[in-house]
């Protein structure tokens, strides 16, 4: 009789939680959503090229659409860099102090009268510092990754205003203004080196051991640890790569604009993010990809431009972003809750 | 006692309410009442439709057809507020409150005392106090919450719940945390309320607990209920067969057959620090065993398998695998590399990302095998993920569904799954089967004995009694750090092990 009761007394965790798991719920939602958002994405996209090209007739032109991408290539690497940190359960405010400060780095150094491979590389390397600098003291110092990279924003960014005393810095040697040359079809070389860098790190993401450790990461950092992955390494790891991609978007602006300045790319902390998480990351870590930051890069971009065109102003213009931002995300969530509240 | 459903002025009446998810019939058309000062246990495996039950009563979930009334009104389908105004309290597993604040501060929450918005520590603790004095439940109120054992902070819950006039309490697995002596105490407390006319609704597991509780028992299978009763109409065998259905056979404990080989797993003189540490314990575990270790909260077992798995680096003592001696390892990685899988206790906390599917999640331990210079190979995960899906019998749509939309026995067998895909020479499992229906619980329990008669050293290391003496040839009791017991073959009993674990 009593055997028989042994193998009865099993508690039942997940069948009656309703009020409690909703959280932990949201995490499978989360990467469903993530799938649908990143389709979803590029319908968006495709819609708002759709209306802005039945809206006025400069929209899509050759010249219009090639100026769209060119102008959209900094804050896209940028947020390619942020996307590994957001997969991996991160967060990184600091890209826009590093994306000034290697401006700066890259003009001292090219009229330093270093070779402009050179200078591009210190640049690349003042970024990884950086990234270093942020991931060590979230692992090691366990300090909250929104305080670290604050305060890192802040410090790198300082660091740029201190480089050039506050100062424009014009670069002299013409030959550092690559990014913004046409050397293949109508499209500038920046464009050429968003779209490789894009698909090079869907390509590590999806298909690589460091991609899968990154989503096991940001899905459930004890889990990661428990599976055998140096979850520190890799923390730290994310930042470093956030860096140096914004690094290189700093390198983007010096050559577009033949100068090194600390006002460069003072918006690209909240739009790299907000490219992100319309592209199906999640701010909770272990979703996301970049492929579809890309197409959120590229509808922050057209939303921009084609207002533009219609002649809406500058203000209204950063109301429809947020707005855009606010529903794209909340009917993703609300499909993932949806979809998602179904066992 | 009421041994039909109801008295004559029924405190809580659904009638026809039925709930489907697609093609999925969650739950048939079913009636269900719960009469004033009536008890009725809610009996079902995963998936059975206990929970879509308990839902629709608290208005979690807005059932397709029928409705639900308290006290003869109505209350608005799919509306938890209503519910909870109407007096109906869900009493959840894993328990709402905030940590920071007070006894007394978290049962006074929704309506602290006080006037024009300000209130004072002492009014809230002194109105907590009153509450609890006439409630008969008595918790100090001035101690911060995280302070309490589960146990307690299992009656706060139940002291708020009843604060806010509830009349009927539904309580999902309320003993699942606790001792046998807890829970014994819990079922006293529930039990006055109930004489002070409180009805009262237990889904649980624990067939014995509730069957001398309760005035009816229903068993639910598939959405449908199979049986309802009083407690005196159904044996236990009787219950879990309903619960099971047909085809499915009650097997006692399987022990080992052939003699046990040489030894794998050596625990050599391991100490950690803290009250609930380690104190000189030596474990071996031989090939072809299945050795148990049992203790109650607090003993150190979860010390003995945090440290078998790498995750705590306070262990002082030494880990001999097949006769190679190394210190306790440092991390979970040293512990995999020494040939140890360890399968945490908590699988949605520590051991899962619920996110990934499931043939990733399978593979999770073993991306540089399933992988060359760094690039994955899609079939080689999949090979792994359906290798070790065929062991245990995974109930799943496909390899590609997320982990987190799985019950909790197949989550658990997919952990499990994981923690072998490295071909472990040692096996450490902590409670194994936690929140695992009976079904699969039998099913894990199943294979660990295969997995011993395949030649790995298989530990379970667990606080839940009949688990111990169901799976182990041998069984090692903890208590206050030491081992005070050990059981072999007859001896291997609940009584045995309790009275060493708790002496």
């Amino acid at each position: 009789m009593t055997t028989e009761i042994h193998k009865s007394a099993a508690p039942d965790h997940d069948d009656l939680a309703p009020s409690s798991s909703p959280a932990r719920a949201s995490h499978a939602a989360a990467l469903r959503a993530g799938a649908v958002q990143s389709l979803g994405i590029a319908g968006f996209l495709l819609v708002l090229v759709l209306v802005f090209s039945a809206s006025t007739p400069r929209f899509l032109t050759g010249d219009n659409l090639a100026g769209i991408l060119a102008s959209v290539a900094f804050i896209g690497v940028v947020a390619l860099g942020q996307t590994v940190v957001i997969v991996g359960g991160g967060f990184d405010l600091s890209v826009a102090g590093v994306a000034p400060l290697s401006a700066v780095v890259f003009a001292q150094q090219v009229n330093d009268g270093r070779a402009v491979v050179v200078a591009l590389l210190l640049a690349l390397v003042a970024g990884a510092i950086v990234g270093t600098v942020n991931g060590l003291i979230v692992t090691k110092g366990g300090i909250n990754p929104l305080i670290t990279t604050l305060g890192m924003l802040s410090v790198s960014g300082g660091v740029a205003f201190t480089l050039v005393d506050g100062q424009s810095v014009p670069i002299e040697n013409f030959s550092a203004g690559f990014m913004a040359e046409t050397d293949l079809l109508w499209v500038p070389n920046q464009v050429w080196l968003f779209a490789l860098a894009a698909l090079a790190l869907a390509f590590v993401l999806r298909f690589t051991v460091y991609g899968r450790s990154l989503y096991a990461l940001g899905g459930n950092k004890e889990a990661a640890r428990l599976a055998g992955m140096r979850t520190d390494a890799l923390a730290i790891s994310t930042y470093v790569a956030s860096g140096t991609f914004a690094a290189l978007g700093g390198v983007i602006l010096a050559s577009q604009l033949l100068a090194g300045d600390g006002n460069l790319g003072k918006d690209a902390a909240l739009l790299s993010v907000a490219a992100v998480v319309l592209g199906g990351g999640s701010l909770l870590g272990g979703a996301g990809g970049a492929l579809g930051t890309a197409a959120g890069v590229l509808v922050l971009g057209t939303l921009a431009n084609g207002l533009t065109l219609m002649h809406v102003s500058t203000f209204y213009q950063q109301i429809a972003t947020g707005v855009v931002l606010l529903v794209a995300v909340g009917f993703s969530q609300l499909r993932g809750a949806v979809s998602g509240g179904v066992r | 006692m009421n041994d039909q459903a109801g008295g004559p002025v029924p405190l809580l009446v659904a009638e026809g309410i039925t709930k489907s998810y697609g093609a999925n019939v969650a739950l048939a058309p079913t009636d269900f009442s719960v009469g004033p000062g009536e008890a009725v246990a809610v009996l079902g495996e995963n998936g059975a439709g206990k929970s879509t039950l308990a839902k629709i009563l608290t208005g979690a979930t807005r059932p397709d057809c029928g409705t639900v009334s308290v006290a003869g009104r109505e209350i608005a389908p799919g509306s938890p507020r209503d519910s909870l105004l109407r007096g109906i309290a869900l009493i959840p597993q894993e328990l709402a409150y905030v940590p920071q604040l007070t006894v007394a501060e978290n049962v006074m929450l929704n309506r602290l005392p006080g006037r024009h918005g300000l209130t004072s520590r002492r009014a809230v603790v002194a109105a907590a106090a009153a509450l609890m004095e006439r409630l008969g439940l008595w918790v100090d109120p001035s101690t911060p919450m995280a302070r309490l054992g589960v146990s307690d902070q299992q009656i706060v819950e139940i002291v708020k719940a009843l604060g806010r006039e509830s009349r009927l309490l539904i309580l999902d697995e309320p003993t699942a945390a606790l001792t046998e002596d807890e829970a014994a105490q819990l079922y006293r407390l529930l039990g006055e309320q109930r004489a002070q006319g409180i009805g009262i609704v237990v889904v649980s597991h624990h067939l014995d607990q509730v069957r001398r509780f309760v005035d009816r028992i229903d068993v639910f299978r598939d959405g449908a209920r199979v049986f309802s009763g009083p407690p005196s109409a159904a044996g236990p065998a009787e219950l879990i067969a309903h619960m099971l259905g047909p085809g499915v056979e009650d097997a006692g404990p399987a022990r080992r057959t052939g003699s046990p080989g040489p030894s794998i797993l050596d625990v050599t003189g391991w100490s950690t620090p803290g009250r609930s540490g380690l104190r000189d314990v030596s474990i071996n575990v031989r090939q072809g065993e299945v050795v148990g270790v049992y203790g109650l909260r607090g003993s150190g077992v979860v010390a003995l398998a945090e440290g078998l798995g790498g995750r705590r680096r306070d262990v002082h003592g030494t880990v001999t695998i097949s006769g190679r001696s190394r210190p306790a390892m440092a991390s979970p990685r040293a512990a995999i590399r020494a040939g140890i899988s360890y399968v945490p206790a908590d699988r949605k906390r520590d051991g899962l990302v619920l996110s990934q599917p499931i043939r990733t999640a399978a593979a999770m331990l073993v991306l540089g095998r399933i992988s060359r210079w760094g690039l994955l190979s899609a079939s080689a995960e999949r090979a792994v993920a359906g290798a070790s899906a065929g062991r245990f019998r995974l109930r799943h749509s496909s390899l590609d569904q997320p982990v987190g939309q799985l019950s909790g026995g197949n989550q658990q067998k997919v952990l499990l799954t994981s923690r072998l895909a490295t071909d472990p020479r040692v096996l450490v499992a902590h409670e194994p089967t936690r929140g695992v229906d009976v079904g699969a619980r039998r099913e894990i329990h199943d294979a660990l004995r295969a997995l011993s008669d395949a030649g790995t050293a298989v530990l379970v290391v667990t606080s839940d009694v009949e688990e111990v003496v169901d799976v182990s040839d041998r069984v090692l009791v903890i208590r206050d750090g030491r081992i005070v017991g050990e059981l072999i073959g007859e001896h291997i009993t609940q009584d045995n092990a309790v009275r060493h674990a708790a002496a």
